[in-house]
């Protein structure tokens, strides 16, 4: 039997290390890319996996199984701390537009890891509002009621950014394509 | 191929190249080493709260003990009386009134016959304001009684009875109540 999220989150708080572990162990992959996709840092992405999964320990009880799943509220915490790291660097966002360039036919090259890069810059130059939508919907395969959850949103919200998200992700890689 | 089809295919292509990212395993060591901490202090705290809870409870028990040992101080009737000299009985030969069955020699308190007392009535036509005292059981002739205009027989004016009196901390008695058995 697959014992849920909430009863390990559950057990973690009155001090089963086993239980916190197995909670780790299922979820930290989810949040450090998440990270990673956001911040396109290794680094910051290892600190925010941390800090989240301390937040958790620290803070755990204010989770309400009605407001969402674990994951979710997990998504939230490093949300928060990755929202707060980008703050302390705001041009970081802007770093790679310009550095865009590479194959004429983006979907041709997808398997090469160059253009996967290009496709990462290309995330990561979307300011952070769309960023968010895409990373979680896109490439953490988020329903939208879990992303509207994590954002704090409607879902209508989720659905217009992640739509404008995915046209100025368009707009950046066909303009490589073409050149 | 639409536009937005091709991007989400692009994005795929990367969620799938990340699939099997994951944080370092220096991460889950540092997490655990927090989490035992963590532990041993919510632990730490417990014990604590809980040797609180048990001190508390032991100083009410102890308080309820002791409060229980002396009766609870009545308020004085308003109506003024000549104050009356009080005397303290050396080695007195009380007539409790009515008869007590026993002698007052302190003995445990189930053993002992209930008291029943008067209200108080004050020895003081103007007093300073009372901030702290003590209750002194003591004797007196039973004409005090009828001094606060209690009914007491004639040939019993002489005998002696039992009394609270309440001493201010300035020294001054304030105030009387009568005791009997029951």
């Amino acid at each position: 039997m697959i014992v849920t999220d909430a009863a390990l989150l559950e057990q973690a708080l009155t001090g089963a290390e086993d239980a916190f572990t197995a909670l780790y162990r299922r979820r930290q992959g989810s949040v450090y890319r998440f990270a990673l996709q956001m911040t396109g840092s290794t680094a910051i992405a290892e600190d925010v996996t941390q800090e989240a999964f301390l937040a958790l320990l620290l803070h755990g009880t204010r989770y309400d199984e009605a407001r969402g799943t674990v994951a979710s509220f997990l998504y939230g915490i490093a949300r928060n701390l990755v929202m707060r790291r980008l703050d302390r660097r705001p041009d970081a966002e802007l770093e790679y537009v310009d550095e865009i360039a590479g194959p004429e036919d983006v979907l041709e090259d997808l398997t090469r890891r160059e253009s996967i890069e290009h496709v990462r810059q290309a995330v990561l130059s979307l300011p952070p509002v769309f960023r968010e939508v895409i990373v979680l919907c896109d490439l953490q395969d988020s329903s939208y009621d879990e992303a509207a959850a994590v954002l704090d949103c409607p879902v209508g919200t989720v659905r217009s950014r992640l739509s404008r998200g995915r046209a100025m992700l368009a707009k950046k890689l066909r303009g490589v394509a073409v050149v | 191929m639409k536009s937005g089809d091709w991007v989400v295919t692009a994005l795929r292509a990367l969620a799938e190249h990340d699939r099997a990212r994951e944080a370092p395993e220096e991460v889950e060591t540092h997490l655990l080493a927090a989490f035992r901490q963590n532990r041993s202090k919510t632990r730490t705290r417990r014990k604590a709260r809980t040797v609180g809870l048990a001190t508390l409870a032991v100083a009410a028990g102890i308080m309820l003990f002791f409060a229980g040992l002396h009766p609870p101080l009545k308020q004085a009737a308003p109506t003024p009386v000549r104050p009356q000299p009080v005397e303290v009985a050396a080695a007195p030969e009380p007539m409790p009134i009515p008869e007590p069955k026993a002698t007052p020699k302190p003995r445990p308190r189930k053993r002992q016959p209930r008291e029943i007392v008067t209200q108080f009535f004050p020895l003081l036509d103007v007093a300073p304001p009372f901030e702290r005292g003590e209750l002194l059981r003591v004797t007196v002739p039973a004409s005090t009684m009828r001094s606060v205009g209690l009914p007491v027989n004639e040939e019993r004016l002489g005998d002696r009875v039992y009394a609270d009196v309440l001493v201010g901390e300035e020294g001054l008695a304030r105030a009387i109540r009568f005791v009997s058995y029951e």
